[in-house]
């Protein structure tokens, strides 16, 4: 497994003058300045040497003359920071999708939210932001004021090619375009899918997100580290516990700090129940959108144990608020453990009847075999993670390459399959419950004893830092950085279901319109992660109107 | 010719409109709370004691609501279509004995066997044209879905019918709830095992949820509808289980001839009209419950290569053994 | 086609599901108790507050305003904003707020949702009693 020092090294041998800079502040991470358009040349040579290699995400930040992009690539274990600074007044910058397919929805939001163009993207349109966001308004930069919102006219009759969902064009060709969403029963979440369907086949799919984008970026660096925590939480709920372990360990990164060892092993344990719980809602989604109402209700009934145990380790079923910067906020009381190592034995038993509900059951298997197929090549290519990549072969889990919190002093198994198709994708989260099981296990027998909590300055030193975990939907990344200050200059989050997502487009071509719930059930999408930027959710003229001065309202209130 | 009071009294009150009516309504709630029980929680609970006016209150829900009609679907058939629907099916049920007589005395005759089948046909055919009618696209799939379900599965099931009739060598449903000395399911159990899931498809039961799997198609046919159409489409629903079952009970299980144990005969025939009814649809549920959706090409595809065959071997059988089964028929 | 087939685990775990008791209770019929250390409605012990804000600046919702009563200042927490992190509890150099156990905090008036001094000194004494109303 590739250091973070092999990597530098073989840049500056390669590439000499064109580094300018460069930091490797722990084994496994480096932040490398190259100079300006050089990127391409340092990215392209990590591809080729080091294998397993992907972009994990495209971050911009305003640096006041300069925009800076950092392309964090992932070299299975290490992440290597290629860093490129534009001018703000023409910030231009070659694309990479052609080295990197899966590039392209990071760069379109570097666009979205900051108006960097990318030069050669195939489709750079907008992202997360509404189609009548006024145009030249980019919230991330610094000098972005809300009032240009109050400001712009919205004419409620001039319509893009916003349609409400249902219709269908195109009536006189045998290729149909018809939307799903953003309202749709089988949608957990708002999202738009146009989907080009000729006869029953899926012939192509267009996503569009930022739904239900909230403005946690810029929101987050208008509150102090500490304070953050909570807000990044709430980014998601089902996974919340893994946001609150990424962003600490970032901010601990960058203050240098030691994490006591039994709050280690505490984030953990509840780690792996938000990962149970996470995993078992799916499951019960699943069976719910094939159909199985019955599989539905007894996964969903099995999963209340373990938010029960949550709600006794932590305070709450799902928002735990347990991490914070330094450890954790919470030691778990005499008796507990055996409680919980009771429920999870438990829950172990009922996993194997559940084993073979997925493995057997005919019905279950005509729905999800051979449905939604990702080749091991495209998986590479568009840069998947989670479940998703471990459905098609392709073995990458952060708690063992990248290893954080208690995982180096772990065993587990990383769970993959060779089909490819949604069966497998289900079949690795119900083996993960089962891991996830023994590592709970194996911790409390191990916990050592201690401090659970070292008290953290307010102010952070200047710095940044990289964090990823393994949240439940797959790599989830946090980039912070700070200017020496109580408040981060930059937050950046990339969520998994954003990494994924773009493999929808492979995996639904070619297949029935009937197939599509059972596809994307199996992606776990989860949205509210994977659209969290600026301040107003804007629907049309008149309702966003009313939000913005709704939240003023409030603003004076309180 | 005289009004005969007792007349108006059997068609409209017991066992004609008013009781049909309690009666699906019941059946409703006995398949939810069938339904929940299966999936280990508690189903209606709080409307009435044990939710037993959990569907009533639906209902009443439903008629307070806004009736919206859409500006482009056709009036006339999308007004009219939910009302027909009711009305089909319930004058389908005048030709089951319920009580040991049909509801209109003396009506049966040769071949209202037939008459119910193609009945049945047409009144889902109505369903079908309030999807249609609605312009919407989600309801044009829905009601497409619906057809082409039911037409491909109403063969298998008219051939399954023929069974019991062979048997009873009439086409006269009271002749042959009357011949039923022994059920006909312990004669010929396979075709009472088959009319069972040729049924789930008919109703659009699990596996063959597809016409009302909301989460593809939104609400299928009934997408448009909203407050008293909604609620006529319901009802229609409603009634077509009960009908469904009460087919298969006179067929298979002797309809609601049972043991007198004392009193009047009327009462106890409903009492196992009842009870018999309530157990087939019991059986729906339980097949439904365990399995998942099929897609509509696998339930196409099962429809002609699997039932259809199924449905003819069933019925050769039947005649095959008729000549052993002859002197068990009464 | 497969509706045919066997299918025994899910047949006999539905068959037996159906002699067992539902798992869902009938709320609010039966209640269900809830762990101590469950973040629910605030307590504060007034006697212990030094007045020093920290709750305030800290408060990840800005939903705590300090207030001026008879004798000293005192939090009020605006429970329609606060998310329940307690980090006011973490914060205080005292340990004068601290979770309690009441979650039934629905009420149909924005003005019940705001926590002031002299309700939560009397709702901790309720608190003693056994009442879980929201009184203002």
């Amino acid at each position: 497994m590739t250091t973070a020092e092999e990597a530098v090294s073989l840049l500056k041998n390669k590439l000499g003058s064109k580094v300018i800079e460069f930091e490797t502040p722990k084994p496994r991470r480096a932040y490398v300045l190259m100079k300006s358009g050089y990127h391409r040349d340092a990215i392209s040579l990590l591809l080729e040497k080091f294998d397993e290699t992907g972009v994990s995400t495209i971050t911009g930040t305003d640096l006041g003359s300069e925009i800076e992009l950092n392309y964090h690539i992932r070299c299975r274990g290490p992440v290597i920071t290629i860093k490129n600074r534009v001018p703000k007044e023409k910030p231009e910058i070659m694309t990479i999708t052609d080295l990197m397919p899966g590039a392209a929805l990071y760069e379109r939001e570097v666009f979205d939210l900051l108006g960097v163009v990318f030069q050669g993207h195939p489709d750079l349109k907008r992202l997360v932001l509404s189609d009548d966001w006024p145009e030249g308004s980019y919230p991330l930069r610094k000098d972005w004021d809300p009032q240009i919102l109050e400001e712009s006219v919205h004419n409620p009759n001039e319509r893009s090619s916003i349609v409400n969902g249902g219709e269908i064009e195109g009536a006189t060709s045998s290729v149909v375009t018809v939307v799903m969403g953003p309202q749709h029963p089988a949608l957990h979440e708002p999202e738009r899918f146009s989907f080009k369907i000729d006869g029953e086949v899926v012939v192509d799919v267009e996503p569009r997100l930022g739904y239900v984008h909230r403005g946690i970026e810029k929101a987050a660096e208008r509150l102090m580290f500490f304070q953050d925590v909570y807000l990044v939480e709430r980014i998601c709920g089902i996974c919340n516990a893994a946001h609150t372990v990424c962003f600490s360990q970032a901010v601990e990164s960058i203050g240098n700090t030691e994490t006591p060892s039994r709050a280690r092993y505490l984030r953990t344990i509840v780690h792996e129940l938000n990962r149970i719980h996470s995993h078992l809602l799916l499951l019960g989604v699943a069976g719910l959108e094939l159909g199985y109402e019955p599989l539905f209700q007894y996964v969903w009934r099995d999963r209340e144990p373990v938010l029960d145990t949550i709600e006794v380790i932590t305070g709450n079923r799902i928002l735990t608020a347990f991490n914070t910067i330094g450890g954790v906020r919470r030691d778990l009381k005499p008796g507990i453990p055996e409680k919980i190592k009771r429920t999870m034995n438990r829950l172990k038993k009922k996993m194997k009847f559940y084993k073979n509900v997925f493995e057997e059951d005919p019905t279950v298997r005509l729905r999800t075999k051979e449905v939604g197929i990702l080749k091991p090549s495209s998986a590479k290519k568009l840069c998947v993670v989670g479940p998703v990549a471990r459905g098609s072969g392709i073995s990458m889990d952060i708690r063992r390459d990248d290893a954080y919190a208690a995982y180096d002093e772990i065993p587990f198994n990383v769970v993959t399959y060779k089909d490819c198709d949604s069966w497998a994708r289900l079949m690795v989260r119900v083996e993960e419950i089962v891991e996830s099981i023994d590592i709970i296990n194996y911790a409390l027998d191990h916990i050592p004893g201690g401090p659970y909590r070292v008290k953290v300055p307010r102010r952070q030193p200047e710095g940044e830092a990289v964090s990823r975990v393994e949240a439940p939907r797959g790599e989830l990344i946090h980039y912070v950085k700070s200017d020496g200050s109580a408040y981060p200059y930059r937050v950046k989050v990339r969520s998994p279901t954003l990494a994924n997502i773009i493999s929808f487009r492979e995996i639904i071509r070619g297949s029935y319109v009937a197939d599509i719930p059972a596809a994307l059930i199996s992606l776990d999408p989860c949205f509210s992660c994977t659209d969290r930027m600026t301040f107003v959710d804007v629907n049309n003229g008149r309702k966003w109107h009313w939000n913005l001065s709704d939240i003023k309202r409030l603003k004076k209130r309180s | 010719m005289p009004i005969d009071l007792f007349f108006f009294l059997r068609v409209l009150v017991f066992p004609g409109f008013v009781f049909l009516l309690a009666f699906s309504l019941f059946c409703d709630w006995f398949e939810r709370k069938v339904r929940a029980r299966m999936q280990n929680r508690m189903g209606p609970s709080y409307t009435g004691p044990m939710g037993l006016l959990q569907p009533i209150a639906d209902y009443i829900k439903l008629l307070t609501k806004e009736d919206i009609i859409p500006a482009q679907a056709t009036r006339l058939l999308f007004t009219v279509a939910p009302v027909l629907a009711v009305s089909l099916f319930v004058f389908t049920f005048y030709y089951i004995p319920i009580d040991g007589l049909n509801i209109i005395p003396n009506s049966s005759f040769e071949g209202d066997l037939i008459l119910v089948l193609v009945l049945i046909t047409i009144a889902e055919f109505t369903m079908f044209l309030s999807g249609w009618s609605s312009t919407n696209p989600y309801s044009g799939i829905g009601a497409t879905r619906v057809l082409t379900q039911f037409l491909g599965y109403d063969i298998p099931l008219i051939v399954f019918a023929i069974g019991p009739a062979f048997l009873s060598g009439s086409l006269s449903i009271s002749t042959i709830a009357t011949k039923q000395t022994l059920p006909f399911v312990a004669l010929t159990p396979w075709t009472f095992i088959l009319m069972v899931i040729t049924l789930q498809a008919e109703l659009g039961k699990d596996p063959f949820d597809i016409p009302h799997a909301e989460t593809e198609i939104v609400a299928g046919y009934t997408t448009e509808f909203s407050g008293r159409k909604l609620a006529f489409i319901e009802i229609a629903k409603d009634i077509q289980v009960v009908l469904g079952a009460a087919l298969v009970t006179v067929l298979f299980l002797g309809g609601p001839y049972g043991p007198v144990l004392f009193g009047s005969s009327a009462v106890w025939y409903t009492f196992w009209f009842i009870v018999k009814v309530l157990a087939v649809i019991f059986l729906l549920e339980y097949v439904g419950s365990v399995a998942a959706r099929l897609r509509i090409d696998q339930v196409v595809r099962a429809n002609w290569r699997l039932m259809m065959p199924i449905s003819l071997l069933a019925l050769a059988l039947t005649i095959v053994c008729e000549p052993l089964l002859g002197p068990l028929i009464g | 086609m497969a509706n045919k087939l066997r299918l025994p685990t899910m047949i006999r775990e539905i068959a037996s599901s159906l002699l067992k008791r539902p798992f869902t209770r009938k709320y609010p019929k039966v209640k269900v108790a809830v762990p101590e250390g469950f973040r629910g409605r605030h307590i504060l012990y007034t006697e212990r507050c030094i007045s020093c804000g920290l709750c305030e600046r800290d408060c990840p919702a800005n939903a705590i305003k300090m207030v001026e009563t008879a004798d000293k200042r005192l939090p009020v927490f605006y429970l329609d904003l606060c998310i329940f992190c307690f980090q006011c509890a973490d914060s205080c150099p005292r340990n004068a707020i601290e979770p309690s156990t009441l979650f039934e905090m629905a009420s149909t008036k924005k003005e019940e949702l705001i926590l002031k001094p002299k309700v939560l000194i009397s709702s901790y004494k309720n608190l003693l009693k056994g009442d879980d109303k929201n009184d203002a």
